[in-house]
């Protein structure tokens, strides 16, 4: 089963070709945040490399979110234009568990983290000890001091002695975090530390196995949170 | 000669458009799933909610429009998508989907400039029209004089500096409490009142250039309807109508300047507000004096649609004119 997998949720743009468990090729860039040039120009990279058609695909998986707006968005058109022209399912896998699956196999607490701006990230709480990460708390926005709490509470619950953090909302913080966790914090090196298209295809293999796609006419992103002006409007200030 | 399909995608401002035309001529199926309702509610067009709606509207547009022309997706020859003007996030979900959807069907793909679309509305309408050709474009995002040699060639000649006309239309309309959007809200208005009885400008600017400013109105506008509200006197039909006549005759007026400058065999109009009556009545005795034809399209497509994109498109189709996989959208105009 051939898989693509593409990513732009975050600063980073992914596509990464994986034929059942066997990785074929894969596109990394974190250098410019010019997701709507160069996602459709690693795709088509990637597939003649490795001397596919993208009417060879059997599946795409897509990062469905949390992560930027217009980031998550280029992606899933993308994604929905190429299942709608070749008619081939969509696997939809969050960014947190991405990330998470980078760690697979450690018996650490593993938080993912995306920068969320207004002093706020995305996180997630993961146990990685199975095959696909394991979800021990719901996904949150919140700032980096609940965040905190919560991911020693956590911790100690599972016990977990040591609590992994990765993904882009760990930098502005990464004092906060040092001083707040101590000694159970430990940080990836760089090439596990952000979305990877590889950890995705994985991933969406699984869930491909399992015949587990998304509707991919009324698939949306997972924002987690209100744009600015829906939630001014909920709070009545419009 | 064998017929040519071109599937339009429209995605600018807060309008999912899809559309299938012929040929560049004939409309074979024209999708479009309006925001007003949801934007209403904030008083005008917010770029993330728009995003939001588009990236759930576009694939269910898309199938729509292929199923009301009847045909299967691998029968369009190419894929054409708005990439300038616009709200960047809104045509960034358009030009990332009409890409990969190009390129999941191994088609061309045709980028089209927004405005181009908008004029080009008359060519699916009206046949015969004589160059060269002066434009007006106005809408809630333009108000610009373009001059035609010929199809396809357009030259910018003026625009506004400040607000577009639409623009306008929707702020005084927010203000004077009429609703959104502005446009048809004036317009209902004005019926009911008569121009003359309060007094608003007609901004020109220079006499000899085709630049447009519309925010000294808008400004008068409120400041005169905060005085007869002082005065007890406000009547907002009347306001409505003065601001209306003294919007439209700025842009009927320049136009005109403009016809005789260059020459012209045809007037076009183009855009939301081209749906205005008075702009269409003046604008036709006007040129009437000059002997000159008015065309503008009929109200669905002088809103955002995606068959005016289509039909742009069949340009760069038969000129073998396509876009790279890199292209990117773009928020200005650039150029024409
Ligand atoms: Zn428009």
């Amino acid at each position: 089963m051939l898989i693509l997998a593409i990513d732009s949720a975050t600063s980073v743009a992914g596509v990464a070709l994986l034929n059942g468990e066997k990785l074929l090729k894969e596109e990394f860039s974190n250098y410019k945040k010019t997701h709507s040039e160069t996602l459709m120009v690693m795709v088509d990279r990637v597939l003649k490399e490795c001397e596919c058609t993208i009417q060879q695909v059997d599946a795409f998986a897509v990062t469905i979110g949390p992560g930027s707006f217009t980031g998550l968005r280029i992606g899933l058109a993308a994604v929905k234009g190429l299942s709608l022209a070749t008619g081939k399912p969509v696997a939809g896998v969050s960014t947190l568990d991405t990330l998470a699956h980078n760690l697979c196999g450690s018996d650490a607490l593993i938080c993912p983290l995306l920068d969320a701006r207004r002093q706020e990230v995305y996180c997630g709480f993961y146990d990685v000890t199975g095959a696909i990460p394991y979800k021990l708390h719901e996904n949150l926005a919140c700032s980096p001091a609940e965040f905190a709490v919560k991911a020693r509470d956590v911790a100690v619950k599972k016990g977990k002695d040591r609590i992994i953090l990765l993904g882009d909302g760990y930098y502005p913080y990464a004092e906060f975090f040092q001083q707040e966790l101590g000694n159970c914090l430990q940080i990836p090196p760089p090439h596990l530390m952000l979305p990877r298209a590889a950890a995705l295809g994985s991933l969406g293999l699984k869930k491909a196995q399992q015949g587990e796609f998304e509707d991919i006419l009324s698939l949306r992103p997972v924002y987690i949170r209100l744009s600015e002006a829906e939630y001014r409007l909920g709070r009545g200030e419009l | 000669m064998k017929d040519v399909l071109i599937l339009g995608i429209e995605t600018s401002c807060d309008e999912t458009a899809a559309a299938i035309v012929k040929n560049g001529r004939e409309i074979l199926s024209n999708i479009i799933n309006s925001q007003v309702n949801i934007h209403s509610q904030f008083g005008g067009v917010v770029p993330e909610v728009a995003s939001r709606k588009h990236i759930e509207n576009v694939g269910p547009v898309v199938d729509a429009a292929f199923r009301e022309a009847g045909l299967e997706y691998r029968d369009i020859d190419a894929v054409a998508v708005t990439n300038r003007p616009g709200l960047i996030g809104a045509l960034l979900v358009g030009l990332s989907f009409a890409k990969a959807f190009a390129y999941g069907l191994n088609r061309p793909l045709v980028a089209v400039n927004h405005l181009e679309g908008h004029i080009y509305a008359n060519f699916l309408e009206h046949s015969g029209i004589e160059f060269p050709a002066i434009c007006l474009v106005v809408s809630g995002g333009h108000t610009s004089l373009v001059y035609m040699s010929s199809i396809g060639e357009y030259e910018l000649i003026g625009q506004t500096r400040d607000d577009a006309a639409g623009e306008a239309f929707d702020k005084v309309a927010r203000f004077l409490g009429l609703g959104y959007p502005g446009g048809p809200a004036i317009q209902k208005a004005a019926e009911k009142g008569k121009p003359g009885r309060v007094v608003l400008p007609r901004v020109f600017l220079d006499r000899n250039d085709f630049e447009f400013s519309f925010s000294g109105l808008k400004t008068a506008s409120m400041n005169e309807w905060n005085k007869l509200k002082r005065k007890g006197i406000a009547n907002v039909n009347d306001l409505a109508a003065e601001f209306q006549a003294a919007l439209v005759e700025v842009l009927v007026e320049k136009t005109i300047q403009a016809a005789k400058k260059y020459k012209v065999r045809s007037i076009l109009m183009a855009g939301g507000v081209a749906a205005n009556r008075e702009l269409r009545n003046l604008m036709k005795n006007r040129s009437q004096e000059l002997g000159l034809p008015v065309y503008y399209p009929s109200l669905q497509l002088c809103t955002d649609n995606a068959a005016m994109i289509a039909g742009n498109a069949h340009i760069s189709y038969v000129k073998g004119d396509f876009a790279p996989l890199h292209i990117n959208a773009y928020p200005g105009l650039l150029s024409l």
